[in-house]
């Protein structure tokens, strides 16, 4: 494996894990695994390129590119305001459809529900900005040898960037902070959580926001990198579940590490195999997963 | 009496309305007693705490502190409340650590606040200031029932509801535990104490309630439990006698 195979599984890797400490927050903390979330990655990228583009035609200057990067301060702008409009379509979406599945105690039934409201979210997408694909931005990047052969674009270094606070910021809200000590205690015991006084609703919207919030943040470096399009997120969904299930459900840095080893899978595959075969790993690491260590890397036996 | 701080009046309560499983119980605890709940298997002694706790739906009748009706608060808003529960079984987060643990019960004390109550929480339960920082998974039985307690008296409650602390401890532990329940009645907190462990609960309870099928039986001292022949063979084992 060459070193530029290890930088792209790198890039890969990155965009995924994103989406991938989402669903294995959602699953952990709500106890059901969410199809839908593929499409919080999709909207988070249509939230941002329409917001850029707004902001693009009130703030001109806006739109100059940042030092050696593709994209405008109003693409940053976007990406924020996008993340916490992605949180909100999450919470959304809890309070319209799956708590009061949960509040039934049908989580088969809020399981086989996200399945529709993907199909749901997938299809307003394309009625409202149709299949054409969009761009955060079209300016044509330069690779930058970095040496060993290494070369990325300053867009895929600013994602690795990105991608790294945004995870360590997650993994010190869990450990270090009040309300994330009361997610991984939700996490553990929702029953217990509740007679220590923790109000459990409050610590699932909050999963709901951060989950979205990262699943726009993945969606809009994906953008960065390759078209935007409906089906974006659905065909993230595999490898999503994949890096979650193989880090251990409920652990940042397992998913992490998950999504790392999924993106390189990604790359060698794609030099070794062909591309075609690049949607096969993830599969395939899952069921490997599944059948020899179920509880993942990190994750606790059942 | 006429001083009690927890009333609980003609309490039904279930997991399914059309089957009650407590029937109309009544129940008081006055500031620093300790109140015993005893009873065979299936009286509802556990449902009953549950309940009062907010965790099992109540159909009729009330549970009042201080003069407050809190039949109705949440179970997260219970503490807050000042009614405390300590579950029999999984009543320690066993991934978190035991600080950890500690903090969670500590998160409505003001942020200067909680180091000196926890401090306070490994003074009374010496075992567990050496452990702060292992996963509370690893505790002994006891340290956990410990760990659990200490956590909920950071909320700060009047009233402390423990369903079977004793379960799965040894005698040296129970005394151990039992004399903490001790120290913490005597700072004021109201104590009402699910039991199967009848010997153990009558050495420290002030006052015994006795359910049998989801209702009242015996209301009284502990002291009283022995002089009557049927509650006496029944609950110390003297004869094998039918439920009373």
């Amino acid at each position: 494996m060459n070193a530029q195979v290890l930088a792209d599984g790198l890039i890969s890797g990155a965009i995924i894990a994103l989406g991938a400490v989402g669903v294995t927050l959602t699953y952990s903390i709500l106890r059901f695994a969410n199809f839908a979330h593929g499409e919080f990655v999709s909207w988070g990228a249509y939230a941002c390129v329409c917001l850029a583009g707004a902001l693009g035609v009130w703030w001109t200057p806006g739109m100059d590119g940042i030092g050696p990067l593709s994209i405008g301060w109003n693409v940053v702008f976007a990406g924020l305001i996008a993340m916490l409009l992605t949180g909100l379509l999450a919470i959304g979406l809890d309070l319209l459809l799956f708590r009061p599945l949960r509040k039934r105690g049908a989580a088969l039934t809020a399981v086989i529900a996200s399945f529709g409201a993907s199909l749901a979210l997938r299809g307003l997408i394309e009625v409202l900005f149709s299949s054409e694909p969009r761009y955060l931005s079209q300016d044509l990047q330069l690779a930058i040898p970095l040496g060993a052969g290494i070369k990325l674009t300053p867009d895929q270094i600013a994602l690795l960037g990105v991608t790294g606070v945004l995870l360590v910021a997650v993994q010190l809200l869990l450990t270090r902070t009040g309300i994330g000590r009361a997610m991984r205690a939700v996490g553990e015991n929702p029953a217990l959580a509740r007679v220590a006084g923790i109000d459990v609703e409050r610590v699932f919207r909050l999963t709901w926001f951060i989950g979205g919030a990262l699943a726009c943040a993945c969606g809009i470096l994906l953008g960065l990198i390759v078209q935007i399009r409906p089906a974006m997120g659905s065909e993230l969904l595999l490898p999503l579940f994949a890096a979650a299930i193989l880090g251990g459900i409920g652990s940042v840095p397992g998913a992490a590490l998950g999504a790392l080893i999924i993106g390189l899978a990604e790359a060698a595959t794609v030099q070794w195999l062909g591309a075609e075969w690049r949607s096969a790993v993830a599969f395939l690491v899952l069921i490997g997963v599944l059948l020899l260590r179920p509880m993942g890397l990190f994750g606790r036996p059942a | 009496m006429s001083d009690a701080l927890l009333r609980v009046e003609e309490l039904w309560a279930g997991y399914a309305p059309s089957a009650p499983i407590v029937n109309g119980v009544s129940l008081q605890a006055a500031r620093g007693e300790i109140v015993a709940v005893l009873g065979p298997n299936g009286a509802g002694k556990s449902t009953l705490v549950k309940a009062m706790a907010g965790l099992v739906p109540v159909s009729a009748g009330r549970v009042q502190l201080a003069g407050k009706n809190i039949t109705a608060v949440p179970a997260h808003a219970m503490l807050a409340s000042g009614l405390g529960f300590v579950p029999q079984t999984e009543n320690v987060f066993a991934t978190l650590s035991v600080h950890d643990n500690l903090l969670i019960g500590a998160q409505a004390l003001a942020r200067a606040q909680r180091a000196p109550q926890i401090a306070k929480i490994y003074a009374l339960f010496a075992d567990l200031a050496r452990q702060g920082l292992l996963p509370a998974g690893r505790l002994s039985g006891g340290q956990r029932q410990m760990l659990a307690v200490g956590r909920a008296l950071l909320g700060e409650p009047q009233v402390l509801l423990l369903d079977e602390p004793s379960a799965g401890l040894s005698p040296k532990v129970v005394a151990e535990l039992f004399a903490h329940l001790r120290v913490i009645s005597a700072s004021g907190v109201a104590i009402v104490l699910v039991e199967q462990n009848v010997r153990a609960a009558l050495g420290v309870a002030d006052r015994i309630e006795v359910l049998v099928e989801g209702r009242n039986r015996y209301s009284g001292a502990p002291s009283a439990l022995a002089e009557d022949p049927t509650l006496a063979a029944f609950f110390l084992g003297a004869t094998r006698a039918a439920p009373p």
